[in-house]
């Protein structure tokens, strides 16, 4: 059965049950990945998957449910099962669907491009001459002799999921995706091996880098761990590179939301509409950018995908909410989670932003950590390079960063002009004053 | 035999698709087949409001040749594509069949999970009535509480491992959970923090006793952090506290005896066997067969029993942990270590309830000892860097220590070191093993696993703490 046709079955099946409302998600998937080093093929996996999951309203009640058991007495069972289950359940009609008119795609597939039609097209022989070629760059490297072991990552995989609610709105998408890596590991006298790895991922097989580069890259991050170690405690302007910037604003991704609102878990809470962050920074969820690995047309209540400000100018402009936290804070949904973030780049290069620094700390990695979203505090490991007026003096290891969210947003200096697009936080590298660092 | 029933599988289709596996001439290979499943009550803004249940069935061809694997797998349990299946994964290998499988004949190992009071008979309503009662006595315990979640899941899996060996190994393998986050609020100020519960058992493991424990944890775990502030930043002594400060033996030491990392030589310990990387007095075990551990298993996923490794003896790395393909390029017998997520991925060497060894010290003469330092009580997360052997724990609540004593509490900060360095720093092991009960889980290559960790009171010497100056 076709991943419509058998959301439609399901959702008939639960309203016989006595579902008043039900949204069915079906998707079938095929991935293929390869593992090559050392001269061979260490690993290859293929496999197709269908599954399909589904909420169920009945009386009021709400429940959520999947299954990968679809043979039709089991998905009886399993149907029954679920229904009976919700009806033991207290009533929360903030569950109940939106309604039909705020539902359906902003932005057409068309647009969004999500879908590689090369994908179909693609042989074994062809996902083992990527590899090939990989590992073929890694070994032309002039600096190979110091490379104790190196892995090549290929993978793609092809996806489809059907959407059917109750309210009538119906979907069905396409989708493609790639990611092609390098991960290496050094030998140091004295036995320590630094590793590093470069690793892109994009929605169509053209937009990824070739091997050459992502082999160049690899090596790059391996070296920068060679010889490492901790930097003296103290206060240091931060230089935070565009791929790692994710995990910092990240820590903001629960507090944003409307879960931790309404839990009254948020350091955000009360603050729409004020300052809090240096008047430099902007950040616009879009959803509708060509081939983003965020985008989307419509979000997970498929109400329609729209672009929204988070913060302009350093103003909060708007929470992720969701139908069913809008409903308990009294307040519109805008969206339940991120699509693609998109930071405004400044205009000079993170050399020329550098240069002009006595002294920063360059984050490229992190090392465990975490943040408490009622304080905004966070504590995270950090890798890095220790730089003099742009010129590298150490490399950095065994170090943390700790801090205050809102007091780093506050000191939030300058973006450079260098977007990283291979992940949903498109962003250039950012610039913050005076962060605590804690090392020897 | 009844576990064919529970896949809808015959002895005479497993002969069938281990002989496709094997058509292109691979050493070996396996299925496993998985039909596991979980339920869970939650409640929230006073109302038990959300109920789940997820059910997965499928079975995983792996085919192996050398080092070489390949992997497919299925959610359809149909002959002919379980075939098909085990055609991909046969892609791996360029030959021809060397050996046909044998008939599988079933094995049965010791059962670390005995379930007295199964879930699949627990009544729903019984859940719901008992995550009703725990908030009931959050708010009772403290009228600061001004907001409770609660959540009560199980789950079970079957797995059944057939081998071209003949070898065939059921198991079932249960799992309960409870999950408590509590919210307080003082003189316009707000706090939270969670507690939560992990076990192989049943119904009967939510006793009394384990019920107001778990309560008055999440409570008091609240509560302290109104007075909680920042550690000093920089390199400090700190005493690890009994049970969950086991992470720092995953992180530091465990990750980088799997003996995947090691066969590649990419972990640093990949030279170290048999030298001294602790000092004596140290005993570090990886402890499969722990009486309802989450972390415990009867059977790995290769159809291994497990067993306790020893990986520190007395200060002396003495193992790896081994998967079939790490035993055989080591020339040793497999630990039983050989896990997966689900039938959706190839099996890894990987950790389950990991521990040290009590040694002789008082706790309290522990703490007496440290001038200024910092006393580790729970923890959110770990992570380590195999190669470079550097680790990073986060440490959600604990107490500087001045002048022997515990005197203020601490909260949110990260600790980094290096796992070699700091191993050689360890200069009291306490009298007082913990295992830990905490719900932890593992992450490896994308693959999520359970595992269990211990530790009795520890002093190490040196750790970087990412406090403010």
């Amino acid at each position: 059965m076709e991943p419509l046709e058998l959301c439609r079955d399901i959702l008939a099946k639960a309203k016989a049950l006595g579902a008043e409302e039900s949204a069915v998600v079906v998707s079938r998937s095929t991935e293929v990945s390869l593992v090559r080093r050392a001269g061979k093929l260490e690993q290859a996996t293929q496999a197709s998957s269908l599954g399909a999951s589904l909420s169920l309203l009945v009386n009021d009640r709400y429940s959520v449910h999947s299954t990968s058991d679809l043979r039709p007495a089991a998905l009886d069972a399993f149907l029954e099962r679920a229904i009976a289950a919700t009806r033991v359940l207290e009533p929360e009609p903030e569950r109940r669907q939106p309604p039909a008119e705020l539902c359906g795609r902003y932005t057409s597939e068309a647009v969004l491009d999500r879908f590689d039609p090369g994908w179909e097209s693609l042989t074994a022989e062809q996902r083992r001459d990527q590899a090939e070629r990989l590992e073929a760059c890694v070994d032309a490297l002039p600096t190979r002799d110091q490379v104790l072991s190196a892995t090549m990552y290929v993978g793609d995989s092809i996806g489809e999921t059907a959407r059917v609610l109750s309210n009538g709105f119906e979907n069905v998408s396409r989708g493609t995706g790639y990611g092609h890596g390098a991960e290496m590991t050094l030998l140091e006298p004295g036995g320590r091996r630094p590793e590093g790895s470069s690793y892109f991922s994009a929605t169509h097989l053209a937009d990824l880098p070739p091997p050459e580069h992502i082999a160049a890259e690899c090596w790059k991050r391996a070296e920068q761990r060679l010889a490492s170690g901790p930097a003296p405690s103290g206060r240091y302007p931060m230089l935070l590179q565009n791929s790692s910037v994710g995990r910092i604003l990240g820590v903001l991704g629960g507090p944003l939301s409307g879960s931790e609102l309404h839990q009254g878990r948020s350091f955000l809470a009360g603050k729409k509409g004020e300052r809090i962050a240096a008047s430099g920074l902007t950040i616009l969820d879009d959803p509708t950018i060509p081939r983003g690995l965020g985008s989307r047309p419509f979000d997970g209540d498929c109400l329609y995908a729209r672009p929204f400000s988070v913060i302009e100018a350093g103003v909060l402009q708007n929470y992720y909410i969701n139908v069913y936290y809008g409903r308990k804070l009294g307040m519109e949904p805008t969206t339940g989670g991120r699509s693609n973030w998109v930071v405004t780049p400044g205009a000079r290069s993170v050399d020329a932003i550098t240069k002009d620094l006595d002294r920063c700390i360059v984050v490229t990695g992190f090392l465990g950590g975490n943040s408490n979203g009622l304080t905004g505090d966070f504590s995270f490991g950090v890798q890095g390079l220790l730089l003099e007026h742009g010129e590298v003096v150490k490399h950095l290891s065994e170090m943390n960063v700790s801090g205050n969210i809102g007091e780093l947003l506050m000191n939030f200096g300058e973006a450079a002009d260098d977007v990283w697009k291979w992940s949903g936080v498109r962003t250039p590298s950012l610039l913050f004053e005076g962060v605590q660092f804690s090392g020897t | 035999m009844i576990h064919f029933d529970q896949f809808g599988v015959t002895a005479e289709t497993i002969r069938a698709v281990l002989a496709t596996a094997l058509a292109k001439g691979a050493d070996d290979a396996d299925l496993y087949f998985e039909h596991s499943g979980s339920t869970s009550v939650a409640l929230s803004d006073n109302k038990v409001n959300r109920a789940s249940t997820h059910v997965d069935l499928g079975v995983g061809v792996r085919v192996v040749v050398g080092d070489q694997v390949g992997y497919a797998y299925t959610e359809d349990l149909s002959r002919d594509a379980m075939i098909a299946a085990a055609r991909l994964a046969a892609e791996i290998a360029t030959g021809t069949q060397a050996h046909a499988p044998i008939d599988v004949t079933s094995r049965t190992y010791a059962d670390r999970y005995p379930v007295t009071m199964p879930w699949e008979q627990v009544e729903l309503e019984k859940r719901v009535a008992m995550v009703r009662d725990w908030e009931q006595r959050m708010f009772a315990a403290d009228p600061r509480v001004n907001k409770v979640e609660v959540s009560l899941a199980d789950s079970f899996r079957h797995v059944l491992i057939a081998r071209p060996d003949g070898r065939l190994v059921y198991d079932y393998q249960p799992m309960t959970r409870a999950f408590i986050v509590c919210t307080a609020e003082q003189e316009g100020r707000r706090e939270s923090s969670s507690a939560n519960l992990a076990q192989r058992m049943g119904l009967e493991f939510y006793t009394d006793e384990r019920v107001a424990s778990l309560i008055k944890r999440a409570v008091d775990d609240t509560m302290i952090l109104f007075e909680s502030g920042k550690p000093p930043a920089g390199e400090m002594t700190v005493v690890l506290g009994a049970g969950s400060s086991g992470i720092l033996l995953h992180e530091a030491i465990g990750h980088g005896l799997e003996a995947d990392f090691n066969r590649k030589g990419v972990s640093i310990y990949a030279d170290r066997m048999d030298t001294r990387i602790a000092p004596k007095g140290v005993t570090v075990v990886d402890d499969g067969t722990l009486l309802h551990a989450r972390g415990s298993i009867n059977t790995d996923d290769e159809g291994n029993p497990a067993e306790k490794t020893v990986l520190i003896e007395d200060g002396v790395l003495r193992g790896y942990l081994h998967d079939e393909i790490s035993a055989r390029h080591y020339k040793v017998a497999p630990t039983g270590s050989g896990r997966r997520e689900s039938f959706r991925q190839p099996v890894l060497p990987r950790m389950r309830s990991t521990y040290m060894e009590a040694g002789p010290y008082d706790p309290a003469e522990i703490i007496a000892s440290v001038e200024k330092g910092i006393y580790c009580r729970s923890f959110a997360n770990g992570q380590v860097q195999i190669g470079a052997g550097d680790f990073a724990f986060y440490v959600r609540h604990g107490w500087l220590i001045e002048g022997g004593k515990l005197t203020r509490p601490i909260k949110d900060v990260n600790l980094v070191g290096n796992g070699p360095r700091v191993l050689e720093t360890i200069e009291m092991v306490g009298n007082d093993l913990v295992i830990d009960e905490g719900g932890w889980t593992c992450g490896k290559d994308g693959q999520s696993v359970p595992v269990s960790q211990g530790m009795p009171t520890v002093k190490v010497s040196r750790l970087s703490v990412g406090g403010a100056s």
